[in-house]
């Protein structure tokens, strides 16, 4: 539990030696990778660089979409997230590239 | 007009094409693996209006990129030439998602029909679809089907025998990506027409040239399309200044705008949508505290259902074998080839049946895997064991298989097909086998109890095991680290809504597997059995060191009963009237006899009996069992255990373990068998308290533990290296597997040997 709130901060520090010129602290600041368990938003931008972006975009993971994140996994960096429907779990450090706003939003 | 009809079925992962595909071909599906690729594509046929139609199922995927092994082998099967019409299934409670692969089919112009699958859960869950809009939207045919109910692909039977006449009315649609990206679009198609490559001629240049606007690796890999490489770079640069389109994903942005639209139009959500069931299993299931323990526990009743519901079963296809056996033995007259009678009946039957013992294991295993896939846990428990694994370099997938490598490699090695990604794939099968299967549990339960005082005995077998897992898990590691280096792979996994697994499909699934097996053991286990026969057999030793025949002879002789012991016998009234005629004649206790003294125990006088009885009776058995470890010594095996002796000899090994090792290489409980002979005990098995005491007297505890470490870590059966060929589909792995494991195996049993040797532990009996 400690541990999880503790590396919720870690990924965009990663994020930022991965891709140094691309920080994802922009102005909404709010990555896929903090956000808490029952909360939904909107992707508002998916980090340019990112590695697998088009697989990401492929299951909807692109500006616009709204989603729910709806769980942590036990030790580690699994994210569950519903998106069109569909849970998916993915990586925290990916997670981290995905940029998000609070809330509803229409495309 | 063709007679042959091609139909190739496409759509998401979890979308229900397989019930479709059984629904459509019945049981008549063949399983074929592509080479380097762990999916499955099956293919089966049918009959249809008169026309023999063969459907390909792909492998699940949400897209036609390449960014998976699966959609590379969906884009291959889809681009090459001979496919007549896509059979796309759609999941008609997630249409968004569903359809987003349609709109790339579309981009094929392929005849394409759509089976909007699961419309009654659809309904249940309050969407409506208006089917001509949607007809109209991409072109195709649409009908609804419930794939896995009886009855419920009717619809999209009957439009398939309408279809399938013309299927080049269907043409799907091209769909609009917006003014600026279409015109790139066509800029580049056009560069790609100008080649005028024939083959594609059948797919439009408009798909490749999407592509390679997208930057896809598949369609970058042709080198036919190179020359319109230079024309798609300038258009994708032209994108971005000029719009500050990023194409790479533009696309599925587009896509999934274009979408939402059709979807606006064509299906109509009423009534509130409940939060289903399946959300609320998964707060239990997936829970951050209570997940893993409920992991734990299903994974625990697997391993029942698999070894000791099957249990029974097992017996009885042993009985079958024995009996099998006993026939070849009853029918076939020792006069006629006498070598190759006795290789049928102890060597292929023997063997063979050694192997197809497990087949209720494997079946069982198979059908509770199958339970646990169809219904949609699996993905749950790789969620939730995914933390733990990845500090081992490996993930939450390969947590199944490496339990399940207690039982046995082989159906083990199977499992890891579950596993997406390639590198965690080959590493967990690489680390697979060092977790200690049940074949070895013989070797250990015959030498712990030898060597080891009871109350050492529990924490020595717990040792050998947790040593076992420790290399296995530092192996992945250092595997992970070494040879199969590289960024992590990006982990994206569905997690299904929970379904309900039809009988049917459990069956058919555990049926697939356990003819794999049954092919195995007809295959390879054969093959190793009849060598293994030969080499243990081969050459015959025909001149002895001592006439053993008159040696039993004289032992039979100087053992006999007299008329005194006799007489005890007969005063008891315990034995039958033909036990006593049999005592009688030969002057020997028959077999079976001693039961008679049991309960209640023997008198005094009548225990002297039996002892002298007894003590006749090992004298001529100790002889037997001399000759046929003289045969043994001159038999192939016999040789090569010499010739390597000195490679072993650092270890603590003699000839005889040596040899008993190379035999162990058919399956690990030949170990114990070998040595059995080897140490001229006759028929053996782990209970065999001879053998133990012959153990006592040769080796030392310390070679005990070296017998056990090396077993555990050496080269595994030759069934685990062949499933391991198979299904990494490359000899070198097997090579490497072997030569690692009995690198692994010899260097741990030398530092244990040497170490202990330099600081006598264990080199005196301990009691």
């Amino acid at each position: 539990m400690l541990e999880l709130k503790e590396n919720s901060g870690k990924p965009g520090m990663e994020n930022t030696r991965r891709h140094s010129s691309e920080t994802p602290s922009g102005a909404a600041g709010l990555s896929l990778a903090e956000l808490p368990v029952g909360a939904t938003a909107t992707i508002i931008k998916v980090m340019p660089g990112m590695r697998g972006r088009q697989k990401f975009a492929d299951v909807g993971l692109v500006a616009g979409t709204e989603l729910l994140m709806e769980a942590h996994a036990p030790f580690g960096g699994l994210l569950r997230v519903k998106v069109m429907e569909t849970s998916m779990a993915l990586h925290r450090d990916d997670a981290a590239n995905i940029m998000l706003t609070r809330g509803e939003q229409s495309k | 007009m063709k007679k042959r009809f091609t139909i190739a079925l496409a759509g998401n992962p979890n979308c229900g094409k397989t019930c479709i595909f059984n629904a459509l071909t019945g049981a008549r599906q063949h399983v074929g693996n592509y080479p380097g690729v762990t999916v499955e594509s099956k293919s089966g046929r049918f009959e249809l209006a008169g026309r023999e139609i063969e459907l390909i199922d792909l492998p699940g995927v949400y897209s036609l990129s390449s960014s998976s092994p699966e959609e590379e082998v969906v884009f291959r099967e889809l681009t090459r030439p001979g496919i007549d019409l896509i059979v796309n299934v759609v999941d008609a409670t997630i249409p968004q998602r569903s359809l987003y692969l349609t709109t790339q089919l579309a981009e094929l112009a392929i005849p394409m029909l759509i089976a909007l699958n699961m419309s009654d859960d659809a309904a249940r869950k309050g969407l409506k679809y208006d089917l001509p809009k949607l007809e109209q939207y991409f072109g195709s045919p649409v009908v609804p089907t419930v794939g896995c109910k009886t009855g419920g692909v009717r619809p999209l039977l009957e439009k398939l025998a309408e279809i399938a006449g013309h299927p080049e009315r269907h043409r799907a649609r091209q769909l609009s990506y917006g003014p600026d990206i279409d015109d790139a679009v066509n800029t580049v198609a056009a560069a790609i027409d100008a080649l005028g490559l024939k083959r594609f001629r059948h797919i439009p240049a408009r798909f490749f040239a999407v592509k390679l606007l997208e930057r896809d690796s598949s369609v970058r890999r042709i080198a036919d399309f190179a020359p319109a490489h230079p024309e798609a770079e300038a258009q994708i640069r032209h994108l971005q200044d000029k719009h500050a389109i990023e194409t790479d994903t533009f696309m599925a942005d587009r896509r999934y705008a274009m979408l939402a639209g059709a979807c606006r139009g064509a299906i109509i959500a009423t009534g509130e949508r409940r939060r289903e069931i399946s959300d609320k299993i998964d707060v239990v299931m997936t829970n951050k505290y209570i997940g893993l323990p409920l992991f734990f526990l299903i994974i625990y009743l697997t391993f029942w259902f698999t070894f000791t519901a099957a249990d029974p079963l097992m017996g009885y296809i042993e009985t079958g074998f024995a009996w099998l056996t006993d026939a070849v033995k009853a029918g076939w007259p020792d006069t006629v080839f006498p070598f190759l009678r006795n290789l049928v009946a102890d060597g292929v039957i023997g063997g063979v049946g050694g192997v197809l013992v497990f087949l209720p294991n494997i079946l069982f295993l198979f059908f509770a895997i199958a339970l646990l896939e169809d219904s949609g846990y699996m993905a749950r428990a790789a969620f939730v064991m995914d933390g733990v694994m990845r500090r081992f370099g490996l993930q939450g997938r390969s947590f199944v298989p490496l339990v399940l490598g207690f039982g046995c490699s082989v159906p083990a090695i199977m499992a890891t097909r579950t596993i997406e990604s390639e590198r965690d794939r080959r590493v967990t099968i690489m680390v697979l086998p060092l977790m200690s299967c049940s074949a070895r549990l013989p070797i250990y339960a015959l030498i712990i109890p030898a060597f080891f005082a009871e109350r050492y005995q529990a924490v020595m077998m717990w040792l050998i095991y947790l040593i076992g897992v420790a290399v296995a898990l530092t192996a992945a590691r250092i595997l992970k680290s070494t040879l199969f280096r590289g960024d992590g792979e990006i982990y994206l996994m569905e997690l299904p809504p929970y379904r309900m697994p039809t009988f049917r499909s459990l069956m058919l699934h555990m049926w697939d597997r356990g003819r794999m097996y049954v092919r195995k053991a007809g295959t390879i286990i054969l093959t190793a059995s009849v060598i293994l026969y030969v080499c243990n057999t081969w050459p015959e030793k025909r001149e002895f060191s001592k006439d053993y025949a008159a040696a039993a002879a004289e032992a039979r002789r100087a053992g006999a009963l007299t008329d005194a012991q006799i007489a005890v016998l007969e005063a008891s009234g315990r034995l039958t009237p033909e036990q006593l005629e049999a005592v009688r004649s030969d002057r020997m206790l028959p077999p079976g006899s001693r039961e008679a003294f049991v309960d209640p125990g023997p008198t005094a006088a009548q225990a002297a009996v039996l002892n002298a009885a007894q003590a006749a009776d090992d004298a001529i058995a100790r002889l037997e069992n001399e000759k046929q470890a003289e045969l043994m010594e001159y038999t192939i095996s016999g040789r090569i255990g010499h010739a390597l002796e000195p490679l072993f000899r650092p270890i603590g090994f003699d000839w005889k373990l040596t040899t008993a090792s190379i035999g162990a290489l058919a399956a690990k409980e030949v170990f114990v068998s070998q040595l059995g002979i080897l140490y001229a005990e006759g028929q053996t098995d782990e209970e065999s308290v001879p053998l133990r005491e012959q153990l006592i007297r040769n080796y030392t505890p310390l070679q005990a533990f070296c017998i056990m470490v090396f077993c555990l870590l050496s080269i595994p059966c030759l069934a685990t290296l062949a499933i391991i060929r198979r299904e990494l589909n490359s000899r070198v792995y097997p090579v490497i597997e072997a030569a690692g494991l009995f690198t692994l195996a010899y260097v741990a049993a030398l530092v244990v040997y040497q170490t202990g040797t330099l600081l006598q532990i264990g080199v005196r009996m301990i009691q």
